[in-house]
């Protein structure tokens, strides 16, 4: 027994020494500190955790030995669950499990190492659950905003082909003053940036007396900057008919407005179709500058959710609800430009 | 001015400048009711724009114009020669067929709807009658069985002959053809000008710019002769091609031209 009981002693001495002087080694602040000892073992790791070095406190706690089976092995199981939540701070989950699995080989029954390595277990999920989770946590609110979004756009894609075909018909007007003040809409509003139109008609026209709700200054600003481009798109697809079909039309009768409406529009649809459909998918992300002038739009509803959670995955998702929009309206728009002018082909 | 009897089409001293050039040089038409005018004459020679002037397609500088003894197109005020209102001149349109060279029918219709257009849009037929009347002259240009395809399906000659259908069931008082084979192929030219002389054979009056002399000879009863905007000579097919040619330019042209 006594023999046993040395060589053990020489044992764990030998490994004392080890440690020591891997604490010579390695941290030199620590040479003073008798290592062998749990107590400072602890005070010493105490020190590093409140340096905020997780990492040398690890090391440190390293030096509290597997304890004999008839031993309590307090300390052992303290050091471990103590490295155990170390790691888990320095998100090291396989090396706090580990840890914790340490104590249980030798304390199956211990119940602060098994809660902890449960907790572990569930911080183990992969990241397209928590995701999934992250989705239906934000995307209510967020397909909220996306309804406003959704109806800023479709107001303004009735709206602005109108004002489009009506700046267009202007440009083209016999009436110079009329086709002047056409030209200046399309100047000005393809001129200077949207958000500053939105600006000037929600924050600026009040100075004049003319106020508007942010939603009607909202559908104010982009029909307007939207049929200006769409103007100049429209008045290139019917310069792009031949003026045969223009005199054809008149020459069995028709009025210039009967021409255009029953001969030439109906035939820029098919060449209008790609150009107008990129505009829209643009207007689908431009609306997301409303949100400068309080309106809760998809964007804005993200970056307030952003700004209160810090979670990435919000504005993964916004972006997400974008392009699921932009997808809806490239098929659409495929699908009605197979239709619209079939008879080219036919 | 003077009313022959039955005179549709009067021109009087009709005079249009493009700039500097001169396209039409006081030329002076009347086209009886059956009549049928051919207008020959080199290119640039004023015949097209003749042709557009009569619907006010093209305005003119000076002179006047007379629709069955009306003077349609512009009003005179303090001298000044002005438009006639729009409606007034689609009124007049509406009265005047016209085939053009390039046939311009509407490529987003079919052949009935092309037909269908004018009397409903423009004369405010229902559809049953316009497509009775439609069905009619697709059968007079020996259509028929085109009625429901599209423009793009069909060769040169048949698109022509919709376009003539397209003009008939305006049930026009004239008909002014713009040099209407020109764009066809050789072989298309004939089915074109066998459905011209049927028309013609029934009665209508119509203006023909043309190349073709033979057919100028077998269609006309008069052919006009153009240069430089102006009207050169005008005479009987007969007496044209035989008395006409001791002219130089003339003879020159038609040798030219055969």
């Amino acid at each position: 027994m006594v023999k046993q009981g040395v060589i053990h002693i020489h044992r764990s001495m030998g490994r004392v020494i080890l440690y020591a002087l891997l604490c010579l080694a390695f941290f030199p602040s620590l040479t003073t500190a008798a290592v062998s000892d749990p107590a400072s073992v602890f005070s010493a790791a105490n020190n590093f955790i409140a340096a905020g070095d997780y990492q040398k406190a690890i090391e440190t706690l390293g030096a509290i030995p597997k304890p004999d089976p008839n031993t309590s092995g307090s300390d052992f199981v303290k050091s471990r669950i103590q490295t155990a939540s170390l790691y888990h701070a320095l998100k090291q989950t396989k090396k706090a499990q580990a840890a914790c699995h340490d104590v249980l080989e030798l304390f199956p029954d211990n119940k602060e190492a098994r809660n902890f390595l449960i907790a572990l277990k569930k911080e183990e999920i992969p990241f397209y659950i928590l995701f999934f989770r992250d989705c239906t946590r934000f995307l209510p609110s967020l397909l909220k905003g996306a309804v406003l979004t959704l109806a800023l756009t479709f107001l303004t894609m009735v709206i602005s082909p109108l004002g489009g075909l009506f700046i267009a018909l202007g440009r083209m007007s016999r009436f110079k003053s009329f086709a002047g003040l056409c030209w200046f809409i399309i100047w000005f509003f393809r001129g200077t940036p949207l958000l500053l139109q939105l600006f000037f008609i929600y924050y600026g026209l009040p100075a004049l007396g003319i106020t508007f709700s942010p939603f009607t200054a909202a559908i104010i600003g982009l029909s307007l900057n939207y049929s200006a481009y769409l103007g100049e798109i429209i008045r290139g697809g019917i310069e792009s008919i031949g003026h045969g079909q223009m005199e054809a039309a008149k020459a069995i009768g028709m009025t210039y407005t009967q021409a255009m409406r029953r001969v030439i529009i109906p035939q820029t649809y098919k060449r209008l179709l790609p150009p107008i459909g990129n505009e829209f998918i643009a207007l689908i992300k431009d609306t997301a500058l409303v949100s400068t002038i309080a309106m809760v739009e998809l964007m804005r509803s993200a970056d307030q959710m952003f700004n209160t959670y810090f979670n990435v995955n919000v504005l993964i998702i916004a972006a997400m609800v974008y392009l699921a929009f932009t997808t809806v309206f490239t098929l659409v728009f495929e699908r009605i430009e197979k239709k619209v002018g079939a008879y080219e082909n036919r | 001015m003077k009313t022959g009897e039955n005179v549709i089409l009067h021109l009087e001293n009709i005079t249009k400048k493009f700039g500097k050039v001169t396209a039409i040089d006081q030329v002076t038409l009347s086209v009886k009711a059956g009549e049928r005018i051919v207008i020959i004459g080199p290119s640039g020679s004023g015949k097209s724009t003749l042709l557009r002037a009569v619907n006010i397609l093209e305005e003119i500088d000076h002179g006047r114009i007379f629709f069955k003894g009306d003077p349609v197109g512009y009003t005179a005020i303090k001298g000044k020669q002005i438009l006639d209102s729009p409606k007034n001149i689609s009124r007049l349109r509406s009265k005047i067929g016209m085939v053009f060279q390039n046939f311009n029918l509407f490529p987003h219709m079919t052949v009935l709807a092309n037909i269908m257009e004018g009397p409903v849009t423009v004369l405010k037929k229902t559809k049953n009658e316009a497509e009775k009347t439609a069905r009619d002259m697709l059968k007079k240009v020996d259509l028929s069985d085109k009625w429901q395809v599209y423009p793009a399906t069909l060769s040169g000659g048949q698109k022509q002959r919709v376009a003539i259908a397209r003009a008939l069931a305006m049930n026009p008082e004239i008909m002014l053809f713009d040099e209407p084979t020109s764009a066809l192929d050789p072989e298309l030219v004939g089915e074109v000008f066998n459905t011209i002389l049927s028309l013609a054979k029934e009665g209508m009056t119509m203006i023909i710019v043309t190349h073709h002399m033979g057919f100028a000879r077998e269609v006309a009863d008069r052919v006009v002769f153009m240069e430089k905007g102006a009207m050169v000579a005008e005479a009987p097919p007969e007496k044209f091609f035989s008395a006409c040619m001791e002219n130089k330019r003339i003879a020159d042209f038609i040798q030219n031209i055969l």
